[in-house]
């Protein structure tokens, strides 16, 4: 069925993907938060060095999912996840991993930029201190080649050492993905990172993860199709807690086979 | 603009009698049912009655406590380093009030010390580590802890401590440390619950944002929460320290009350509280004893608006950020 799209969606500018191996396997995942089944068997792949996004009205179940994948969940009391999530081939909702390494390896940025309210070099060099890492050398190089990653360095060079919550939104939210890149994970999950952004900075962030994705598998969370568009190579659309259709963005945008999916991503309801 | 007022006026002046015009007088404002005034009276007479009691308590205790150098001619330096309390002897009286500020601070400092690790403690306990049970048992523990009289920790302390501290370290067991310790546990409570409080305002996105760069639970809390709770932690302490310091009757009980400065902390000593109590119902208003120690009561006064100070200049400072 080819839909007819409406003006909102016409500005697709997604690189068609390239078929990259599966990095993430999903499989009939279901969580619950106490009776509340917020995710109901949801299977999709989330390939590596791609750009993976989840769409879907609010309350959608795609935030809950994304936070399973580096068991952010845990910190919720009344959360409790079933089904099998296969990284590196272990499952990931295994109650015998260990949630410090697999977080270690899956990063994550919030829709709030959260910075701790210490300087900004402390705020990339903390999750290194964490591991271990003393050598102030190596610290102050890692600092630098994360802020240059995200595009902080010329802006912050010369007050490293003042507080992170002085920098403006959008630079926040930069440092933060700085924050999660210092440990060199393979994944990079960003839980609706441009929303409480001006436009200007949320292309800048869309700009850096298209240059990150070479080196980084990204799943972004996102309330803005023209986002997923612009940026994913994937997209996966969520509703009800149910993934309604996963595939190419290209396809999913021109040729969705679901009614929901179309309706949503004309704008019809959502 | 000009339209605007226009046409306000005009509007008023076809209802001359528009119950949007407010003109009472003065008396029926107080006697009407449903008048603000009332309310108004109420709540400004409490305000002021309250700095008034705070303003003439503070003037009150300054002409008392100023009278020692002004009417006695106590030589201010002296009253405040000399280490020699003897207003009873007969020739060459003297008055020095160094050793019960020393041991006020002194017994503010160690109760401090004593109390802030275990506080903390249980601070991080009772929000961090087991949320729903550490408060519900802790939460009424801290109550109780609060409620009991300081004369019910005095006895427990001349009962229990005194005896310990005799027993393991000689002398008395009436001490310095003994005091600290009985005022320790008695602002234990206070230090746990705002320390609590300021833990819990520290917001969950840095947890979050902590364990998404993998962090353990306690590189989550002494690396990133109990910095970011900082200074009303530290609001906590010296409000805790501000009741150890005018803290009297329990105090009392343990401390020995010895008129010189300690050499140890395991020697008798004396607060500015404690000779007060001691000695104010032996004196007669108006001898020099008497100014003596309202010439006390000055100094712990102006101390605890240093608390005071510190207090504001702590919060206000969390607050610019």
């Amino acid at each position: 069925m080819v839909v007819q799209l409406e003006n909102n969606v016409s500005c697709f500018t997604g690189t068609p993907a390239v078929d990259t191996p599966v990095l993430i396997d999903a499989e009939n995942v279901n969580i619950y938060y106490g009776d509340n089944h917020a995710v109901k068997q949801v299977s999709m792949p989330i390939h590596e060095k791609s750009i993976t996004a989840l769409i879907g009205p609010s309350g959608c179940g795609k935030s809950t999912f994304i936070r399973t994948i580096n068991r952010m969940n845990d910190l919720i009391a009344t959360a409790r996840c079933e089904g099998n999530i296969d990284y590196h081939g272990v499952n990931i909702l295994n109650p015998k991993v260990d949630v410090v390494q697999l977080r270690k390896e899956i990063g994550m940025v919030f829709q709030q930029p959260n910075p701790f309210p210490k300087s900004i070099s402390e705020n990339i060099q903390l999750p290194l201190k964490f591991t271990g890492e003393r050598n102030k050398k190596k610290l102050k190089e890692i600092t630098e080649k994360c802020l240059r990653q995200v595009g902080l360095w010329d802006e912050v060079k010369d007050r490293l050492d003042r507080s992170a919550t002085g920098l403006s939104g959008g630079q926040q939210q930069r440092l933060c993905i700085a924050r999660a890149l210092a440990l060199k994970p393979d994944v990079i999950l960003l839980d609706e990172p441009t929303s409480a952004l001006d436009p200007v900075s949320s292309s800048k962030i869309e700009e850096l993860l298209l240059e990150l994705k070479k080196d980084y598998t990204i799943v972004i969370v996102t309330h803005n199709m023209q986002q997923a568009a612009r940026i994913a190579d994937y997209t996966a659309f969520f509703y009800q807690g149910e993934l309604v259709e996963f595939g190419t963005t290209k396809t999913l945008f021109t040729r969705p086979e679901k009614k929901n999916t179309a309706d949503y991503i004309s704008g019809r309801f959502g | 603009m000009g339209i605007n007022k226009t046409v306000t006026r005009r509007s008023f002046e076809n209802k001359p009698e528009s119950s949007l015009l407010k003109d009472k007088g003065l008396i029926k404002r107080f006697t009407d049912r449903n008048s603000e005034g009332r309310g108004k009276l109420y709540i400004y007479s409490s305000a002021i009655l309250m700095i008034a009691a705070v303003v003439s308590i503070t003037l009150f205790l300054t002409l008392q406590g100023l009278r020692s150098f002004t009417v006695d001619h106590l030589n201010i330096w002296d009253f405040l380093t000399g280490s020699e309390w003897y207003p009873d002897r007969a020739e060459n009286p003297s008055y020095g009030a160094w050793p019960f500020v020393f041991g006020s601070i002194s017994v503010t400092l160690l109760a401090a010390l004593i109390t802030t690790p275990v506080a903390i403690g249980c601070a991080i306990f009772m929000t961090e580590v087991a949320k729903k049970w550490g408060q519900r048992i802790l939460q009424p523990v801290i109550e109780i802890l609060v409620g009991i009289p300081s004369v019910v920790y005095g006895l427990i302390g001349l009962s229990v401590i005194v005896p310990f501290m005799r027993h393991h370290f000689g002398g008395t067991g009436l001490s310095l440390l003994s005091g600290s310790i009985v005022v320790g546990i008695m602002i234990l409570p206070t230090v746990t619950s705002i320390a609590a409080d300021s833990i819990r305002a520290v917001p969950d996105s840095l947890r979050e944002a902590s364990y998404a760069i993998g962090a353990t639970q306690w590189q989550t809390i002494w690396r990133v929460v109990i910095p970011a709770a900082g200074s009303s932690l530290i609001t906590a302490i010296v409000l805790g320290m501000s009741r150890a310091f005018g803290e009297a009757l329990a105090v009392q009980m343990v401390i020995g009350n010895a008129r010189h400065v300690p050499h140890s902390i395991f020697d008798p000593a004396a607060t500015l509280t404690t000779i007060i109590t001691l000695s104010m119902g032996n004196s007669t208003t108006g001898s020099v004893l008497n100014d003596a120690l309202w010439s006390l009561g000055l100094i712990l006064l102006v101390i605890s608006y240093i608390f005071i100070v510190i207090i504001r200049f702590l919060s206000g400072r969390r607050n610019a950020r």
